[in-house]
């Protein structure tokens, strides 16, 4: 082998090298970070939103109501479930156990929720439902329509539930439920409110959205 | 000229009523979840975010006269909003509202530099040189409107801003985008026993601090160094308008300066 | 083909290219902004329904209407509750802390306690209710049957309210007298009352709301006096009307500093200088002739104050001059709706009778004992109707000693109540000793002068048991204690408000589901007397506390549960009364201690920042505290620069402070706001129970004073004790 042969062949190891390092860093950073990053947990009931939405006659304020004082209630709590289903009123498996291990027992059902955000935040489901007349979808989706719930993933580092940061790793929303960081709110206020009443940003104030 | 605000909410404070009796402090404390220590008599370190001082007007016994002052944040406008804390803030955490005229300040994005605290010329903002601890079982006190603090960052008195998101969401699930003067008020007015704080918009000729604010011995702190606060003092006691800047022998308090 | 280092390198670039262009290093970076501001142990308060609950606060005497803020069941925030008529909104410092005293673990007693270590170890072996009543029963039972009912006793902060009275049934059935409420300046006003009108089931009330001109003698009217949130806003009434407060006292106190005159009286001599008043407005002639036409004994009255007590005499004693007596008298007396108020500091000492009997006449001699704006003689709430009970004889022969106290016999049989005899009586064994102890709603080792020999009595005393919630100094030393719900999980009925004019009945409600394993004190009573004897049960015919109150306030019941408080805003005191000057009047008795040795007049400073009474200070409180009264854990007392100077003692700096009762280290605090020769020390701290968040801060006054039997009530007449500092 010539000299150039052998400097050939070593840029040639170089490069492949190179693009195995390119490939394994695409990999984990595309595929495996994500897996590591967020933990998956089940909520502790199978709950059939679709099948819920059939029988009550208000849509989602049925259960998720907004209370006397303006404050929305969010996740119902057991007392809530309680009243229709003192006893089991289907066949199904999954009411079965709800009513053997949380309506029996008294004890509340640890719902996992996705669209939980840090304490810092505050979000007025009143200004953006009763006066922006905005719907669900337009953050949670189509989570009324659904059969089953997805499992909950969280954040191992933050504690976050994914569905802030959004399910697309690279950060990128399609639609307006996606994702629901900061920038999010952010924007849509930009756009609908126009509002710019921050003396630093040019854009709403901070004590709108925090506490 | 027409304010840029939308509603500029501020304090008229009666030094005449207040008794000192520290009410403020607790009921501030208390709604805030501030957190307390073992210790708490090195003032310095001590998280007051409304903080009642004592002050004489410096004669001896028995001329002596004392005068009790509730300082809460002063929420100042500064000129267009550039209140002298915000003006210096790196890291965007405390912010002047223009729908409020309340100086905000987000914990979280506060990275502890303390710029805050030394343009402060209230010595309103404090902080966290350590995590809080809640003795056991009083965690239990704390309120979910408003965020606990952590070590590291500066905190100061918000006009008890969450009580104007919950007054706010009572206001729109009734249809009204306007919030009444009753529905807002902080926790320190609402706790006042002797009725010495009057909160509301100074800018709403409705609200009873309009009028207060215009009274002949109402006055604000260091009012010439053109912070342009939002707490106003009322006291009938030459001595103390004095105390409230500094003033030149033969200068004369009152309403005759610019504000 | 070689691998060597550059392959590396080349792999380590090809990675760093292809991380860059991943969410991987964007997404960690935004990650660890989120984590570094959300730090995992920072507690996030859970959400939920935000809920009110009215009830009354009983952490004073006030009476205060509050509205307790929870979050589910979850309380989070006390407020003042604007319906109340009393506070109207207001709330206290005190009362806004409240939910510490109710969460506050490291305080709480949290299951019955017996102990197992010395008395005021701290050593305790939890132990359940049954056996803890068992305990009671057969340790009550023992005393019963050697024939010794009389020698059981008991401390009680009232008297009054359903849970008091089941208390007091329970002595009294048992066969003791030996009930003694702690002290307030309602006792000497009650006495100087029974001797100028002859009545002796009046209650007195101060109308300020109505007052313009409110001459106060040390009382510290903004210093938690009465009922503290009321005083307030009478205060701040004032200010709108623009009336006059003017407040004799030698520390210039909260009070002092908001009235519009401050008389810096020689501390011990605010009765001569009231009568001096008394004196000027009967010599001016501007007494109120409807009232004392009315009157009898206004001749002897007059001559007596006119010969002992002309403003150029007491002048030098007081250290008020003349003139500022006879201006201040005269602008009084020419006010339209004139009172004049006593009771020192917070009011839980009762004072001489004498300085009583000077202001009952000072608002006579302007006519407004039971009108507008003046000193009202209001009746006593009576809705606790029990049927009667038949004694057993054990009980009816304890019943036949005198108390142990001396009080309701002999000299001092007016007086209902003498804690201030208590321990002496207990270690000179008076007529027999006390075997037994249970204390209510009372700290007596702490807010008892004197500390050293309340302690020695109480380790006289064979059996103490406490009712107490919190560990209190008393609780340290009990032998049992028997835990209360504290104010916030339990039903009690509140008879009135202190100083307050208008008959009213608050209810405290439990508003959370009582948090440890504690019991209402009134279902204990009702279960030991059920099971010591069938005399004793049969006095007791209730099923438990709850259900004895409801069928005490009968048909009020509805209306208190649903509005929790009702009153009588309508009414007014009866409009003539049979009043009777005196003629001559005994001399309180004289500060204890030796002029000679003992330079100074030590007094003590009541501040509504510091609760001074059986519950202590919470930490929202103590942090209010200036670090002019507390820094670090030394307590400062205040002195004029004068004093200093004459002393060598530095601002803030160490000294010994020393009185006939003891010796403690302070820190001064040099003011112009106190008297040259007067030394005033913060009252509520130097606790050795309780949390670290109070415990160990400071000196107990009580230590370092004594108390001085009145010689016409045998009340506590002691308002400071000479004293010494010196530099450390």
């Amino acid at each position: 082998m010539s000299d150039s042969d052998e400097k050939n062949g070593q840029s040639g190891i170089i490069t492949l090298f190179f693009i195995l390092g390119f490939i394994g860093s695409l990999l984990l950073g595309w595929i495996i970070f994500p897996e590591l990053l967020y933990s998956k947990k089940e909520q502790p009931v199978a709950f059939n939103h679709a099948l819920h939405n059939e029988e009550v006659a208000n849509g989602c304020e049925s259960c998720h109501f907004f209370r006397e004082d303006g404050t929305f209630s969010g996740v119902p709590k057991l007392a809530q479930c309680v009243e229709c289903h003192e006893e089991p009123i289907g066949v199904s498996e999954a009411e079965l156990t709800f009513v053997t291990d949380y309506v029996a027992k008294g004890r509340e059902v640890p719902w996992l929720i996705y669209s939980k955000q840090p304490d810092m935040v505050f979000f007025s489901h009143a200004a953006h439902v009763k006066m922006g007349k905005q719907d669900c979808v337009t953050c949670h989706g189509h989570i009324g329509e659904s059969t089953s719930l997805k499992p909950y993933e969280e954040n191992r580092f933050t504690g976050v539930s994914r569905d802030i940061w959004g399910g697309n790793i690279a950060g990128i929303s399609m639609d307006s439920w996606d994702s629901m960081k900061m920038s999010d709110c952010d924007k849509c206020h930009k756009e609908l409110t126009g509002r710019q009443t921050s003396v630093q940003t040019q854009r709403d104030a901070c004590f709108v959205c925090h506490k | 000229m027409k304010d840029f605000h939308e509603k500029k909410y501020g304090m008229v404070i009666d030094l005449d009523k207040c008794t000192g009796c520290g009410s403020c402090m607790v009921a501030c404390m208390s709604e805030n979840n501030v957190p307390f220590k073992e210790d708490e008599t090195k003032k310095r370190l001590s998280i007051t975010w409304m903080k009642v001082y004592k002050f004489t007007n410096g004669k001896s016994f028995p001329e002596t006269e004392v005068c009790y002052l509730p300082r809460p944040c002063m929420h100042c406008e500064g000129h267009g909003g550039h209140s002298p804390c915000v003006s210096v803030c790196p890291a965007t955490a405390t912010d002047y509202s223009t729908e409020t005229g309340i100086v905000s300040q987000i914990y979280t994005r506060c990275f502890g530099c303390r710029y805050c605290m030394g343009a402060c010329p209230y010595h309103a903002r404090y902080f966290n040189w350590w995590d809080p601890v809640w003795p056991k079982g009083m965690e239990k006190q704390l309120s979910p409107n408003v965020s606990p603090r952590m070590r590291g960052i500066v905190e100061k008195c918000s006009f008890c801003y969450h009580r104007l998101q919950l007054a706010k969401e009572k206001a729109y699930s009734e249809g009204r985008r306007e919030v009444r003067e009753n529905e807002y008020q902080t926790s320190c007015t609402q706790g006042c026993p002797a009725g010495a704080i009057t909160f509301g918009d100074l800018i709403n000729p409705k609200h009873e601090v309009y009028k207060l604010k215009k009274d002949q011995n109402a006055f604000r702190l260091l009012e010439r160094l053109g912070t342009n606060p939002k707490v106003y003092y009322i006291s009938s006691r030459e001595w103390v308008r004095r105390a409230g800047d500094n003033y030149l022998a033969h200068e004369k308090t009152g309403k005759k300066q610019n504000h | 083909m070689k691998i060597d280092r550059r392959s590396f390198l080349a792999f380590g670039v090809g990675g760093a290219v292809g991380t860059a262009i991943t969410p991987l290093p964007w997404k960690l970076m935004d990650d660890s902004s989120i984590w570094s501001q959300n730090w995992p142990w920072t507690p996030v308060p859970l959400d939920g329904a935000i809920n009110y609950q009215p009830s009354v606060c009983t952490l004073c005497k006030g009476g205060c209407g509050i509205n307790v803020r929870k979050i589910d069941d979850r309380p989070v925030k006390i407020e003042g509750l604007k319906a109340n008529p009393i506070n109207k909104g207001g709330i206290c410092l005190l009362g806004l802390s409240g939910l510490q005293l109710l969460y506050g673990e490291d305080n709480r007693v949290k299951s019955p306690l017996k102990r197992v270590g010395k008395r005021g170890s701290g050593k305790f072996k939890k132990i359940s209710w049954q056996q803890a009543i068992t305990e009671m029963v057969e340790k009550l039972g023992a005393i019963r049957l050697k024939a010794q009912s009389h020698t059981l006793a008991c401390i009680s902060e009232t008297e009054l309210g359903t849970t008091a009275s089941l208390i007091g049934r329970f002595m009294t059935a048992f066969g003791s007298k030996n009930y003694i409420r702690t002290p307030s300046f309602l006792d000497s006003l009650e006495a100087a009352i029974l001797k100028t009108t002859g009545t002796s089931a009046a209650q007195v009330a101060f109308d300020f709301e109505n007052s313009d001109y409110i001459l106060s003698f040390g009382s510290g009217l903004l210093e938690g006096w009465g009922s503290p949130v009321r005083m307030f806003m009478a205060n701040s009434a004032l200010e709108d009307k623009k009336g006059t407060l003017a407040q004799a006292e030698p520390r210039l106190s909260n009070t002092a500093a908001k009235a519009d005159k401050w008389l810096p009286v020689n501390p011990g001599t605010e009765a001569d200088l009231a009568f001096s008043m008394c004196a000027v407005i009967i010599q001016k002639a501007l007494y109120n002739t409807n009232f004392t036409a009315a009157a009898t004994g206004l001749e002897g009255f007059k001559s007596f104050v006119t010969a002992n007590y002309a403003p150029e005499k007491i002048a030098k004693s007081t250290g008020i001059k003349a003139e500022v007596i006879t201006r201040i008298a005269t602008s009084f007396a020419k006010a339209k709706n004139p009172v004049a108020v006593c009771g020192k500091g917070s009011g839980d000492t009762p004072g001489s009778l004498k300085e009583s009997l000077a202001i009952v006449c000072l608002n006579a001699l302007v006519g407004n004992i039971n009108k507008k704006g003046g000193l009202w003689l209001t009746s006593e709430p009576d809705y606790i109707k029990w049927p009667e009970f038949i004694n057993d004889d054990a009980s009816t022969a304890g019943l036949q000693k005198n108390r142990i106290d001396s009080a309701q016999s002999g000299k001092y049989k007016d007086t209902r109540f003498l804690l201030n005899n208590f321990a002496d009586a207990v270690l000179d064994d008076y007529e027999y000793p006390v075997n037994a102890l249970m204390v209510y709603r009372a700290n007596p080792m702490y807010t008892m002068p004197d500390s050293e020999k309340v302690k020695k009595a109480f380790e006289k005393i064979p059996f103490v048991m406490s009712f107490s919630s919190y560990m209190d100094e008393t609780a340290l030393y009990s032998d049992l204690i028997l835990p209360d719900h504290v104010f916030l999980e339990r039903y009690e009925d509140i008879p009135f408000a202190s100083g307050y004019t208008k008959p009213y009945i608050g209810l405290a409600r439990p508003v959370v589901d009582p948090l440890f394993d504690t019991m209402n004190t009134g279902d204990v009573i009702i279960q030991i007397a059920k099971r010591i004897s069938n005399s004793i049960a049969g006095a007791f015919p209730w099923k438990d506390y709850e259900t004895c109150l409801k069928e005490t306030l009968g048909s009020m019941w509805a209306q208190l549960e649903s509005q929790g408080f009702m009153t009588d805003q309508s009414y007014t005191p009866p409009s003539t009364v049979n009043f009777t000057f005196p003629d001559k009047i005994a001399d309180a008795p004289a500060i204890e201690g030796d002029r000679g040795k003992y330079l100074l007049t030590l007094v003590p400073v009541d501040s509504i920042r510091i609760n001074c009474g059986y519950i202590a200070n919470p930490p929202f409180a103590t942090k209010t505290v200036d670090d002019t009264v507390l820094f670090e854990n030394d307590i400062l007392v205040e002195i004029n620069p004068a004093t200093a100077k004459s002393l060598g003692l530095r601002d803030r700096k160490k000294a010994v402070l020393e009185t006939p009762k003891g010796k403690a280290s302070v820190r001064v605090f040099i003011t112009d706001g106190i008297m040259p020769g007067v030394v005033g020390m913060p009252k509520g701290l130097g606790h050795f129970g309780y949390d670290s968040y109070i415990a160990d801060k400071g000196v107990n006054v009580n230590a370092l004073i004594g108390s001085l039997e009145d010689p016409e009530t045998g009340l506590d007449a002691a308002w400071g004790i000479r004293a010494k500092l010196s530099p450390a």
